[in-house]
């Protein structure tokens, strides 16, 4: 069965482009635009990973990324955190709270997005 | 000139010059006006100091500088200039967001001998708030343009990967074209925002006790690609004695060295070299960058840290540059309390210096003003 990828982005296009690029590759896709649709759709969807934007309207990436880690039913779905925000700060912010990876979107195209996915679910 | 007049008349008491017109012009100022006599005393202040310090003149005047430190507006004043009275030129003195004078600090003189300090205070708050704004909406809009840009360079390399079908040549060339120049863009936003933040004050972040050898080597690890692709001989010399660890924000540091090396690889032709070296002058440190390219135009060179500017004969050379990274290289390592400084010539090279100081706290650049 496709491993299903859960994407949390609130940029339409940016959404869609990734979307369609792991389509491609094979993977199941559900998405979320916002952090408390991305949270239900966790539980929903039960994803094998999940890529997550930091800025987002309602509850930002970090919160987010907080509730999934403080939620056993959650916690062992890796998050590789996608964002804009490029400071050292985070970054390190970001691993601290047990996200697998973090990428900033400006210097990631998709085709290295989808070569970490690969290498984090091991395939 | 009355003054000249009455200097000749050495009965007359220095203070005693002032003319009831100049008092009169004085009193109207809108800058605020202290004068100390040559005991430190003062002598006069005018409407716009007193509503600036919060003091009526009456309970002022003739006091000491010590006397006077025990006002609350005057104390940070006094702390400024210290107990003497010394020289400054427009100093910021923050006292609140709300409230922040420009203050300068003249020793007036007659035969060299000081006969009294002349103290303005000029409201600069208003100037201060706009270029916040300015801050913050340069960093705003910045960080705005990230999300497109980030969409148009993943939209580009889906057309380049050819997986919604096969580009031409020609087609194949300007999509490249436009990713580049895309990448140009990504690289000035991330370069305006460090300038809204060095604009800001907010530069130094995360001081930590670390080693520059081990700074330096990973920022020339970060070209070894571009290095080479251009057959250029990078070497890095290092002193026999391991340096001693400095106080330092590694980011930002880092950032610095990566701007000042990277143009000496970009301004360096094929088959060139630089050389990297380090030297320990125990209360500093300092780092030389030396390369064989293609120099700085002398009648250019006064201008080379200045935001925006690149020199004529490298615009052809590298159309990309921002002309930020000098400006950014220049302000984190003052920000250290470092110096910065270069020699050039045409066509033959150019060789720039850093100094950063050696055990030394930097208290004084996370709290604004230090006394």
């Amino acid at each position: 069965m496709a491993k299903k990828i859960l994407v949390i982005e609130d940029d339409k296009f940016l959404r869609e482009l990734i979307s369609q690029k792991l389509l491609k590759e094979g993977y199941d896709i559900a998405e979320a635009m916002d952090g408390e649709k991305g949270v239900d759709a966790i539980k929903a969807e039960n994803p094998d990973l999940i890529l997550l934007d930091l800025i987002l309207p309602g509850i930002d990436g970090f919160e987010v990324l907080s509730r999934i880690k403080s939620d056993p039913s959650m916690s062992g779905i890796p998050v590789i955190i996608l964002s804009n925000l490029g400071q050292k700060d985070d970054i390190e912010k970001g691993l601290k709270m047990g996200a697998v990876d973090y990428l900033i979107k400006a210097h990631f195209t998709p085709n290295e997005i989808v070569e970490k996915i690969r290498s984090i679910m091991k395939e | 000139m009355i003054w000249d007049n009455k200097k000749k008349n050495n009965k007359i008491k220095p203070e005693l010059w002032l003319y009831e017109n100049d008092i009169t012009i004085i009193r109207y100022l809108v800058d605020g006006l202290l004068v100390f006599n040559s005991e430190n005393k003062l002598f006069l202040i005018n409407p716009a100091a007193e509503r600036f310090l919060e003091v009526e003149e009456n309970e002022v005047l003739g006091r000491s500088v010590l006397e006077l430190s025990s006002f609350e507006k005057f104390n940070p004043l006094v702390s400024m200039l210290g107990g003497g009275l010394e020289e400054c030129f427009k100093k910021e003195l923050v006292f609140s967001e709300e409230f922040i004078l420009e203050v300068t600090s003249v020793h007036m003189r007659l035969e060299g001998e000081r006969v009294s300090t002349l103290i303005t205070l000029h409201d600069i708050t208003r100037e201060k708030l706009a270029d916040r704004m300015k801050g913050e909406f340069v960093t705003l809009a910045a960080h705005q343009l990230r999300t497109p840009t980030s969409g148009i360079k993943w939209s580009l390399q889906a057309l380049l990967d050819e997986s919604l079908g096969k580009l031409n040549s020609k087609q194949k060339e300007i999509v490249q074209e436009a990713y580049k120049t895309n990448d140009k863009v990504i690289y000035l936003i991330n370069d305006l925002l460090n300038v809204a933040e060095i604009e800001e004050g907010r530069y130094l972040k995360k001081l930590s006790l670390s080693n520059i050898e081990d700074l330096i080597e990973s920022a020339v690890g970060d070209y070894r690609e571009d290095v080479r692709k251009k057959n250029i001989k990078i070497k890095l010399i290092k002193p026999a004695d391991s340096l001693p660890k400095i106080m330092i924000d590694v980011e930002r540091l880092t950032l610095a060295v990566k701007n000042i090396i990277g143009n000496s690889i970009k301004y360096t032709l094929g088959g060139g070299s630089i050389t990297i070296s380090l030297f320990n002058h125990d209360k500093y440190i300092e780092v030389r960058i030396e390369d064989t390219g293609v120099g700085i135009p002398l009648s250019q060179q006064n201008k080379l840290f200045s935001k925006f500017f690149r020199a004529s004969n490298v615009t052809k050379l590298d159309t990309e540059g921002t002309g930020l990274g000098l400006y950014i290289a220049k302000n984190i390592i003052e920000a250290h309390d470092g110096r910065i400084w270069f020699e050039s010539e045409e066509n033959r090279g150019t060789i720039f210096y850093f100094t950063i100081p050696v055990r030394k706290q930097y208290g004084e650049f996370l709290t604004e003003e230090f006394y």
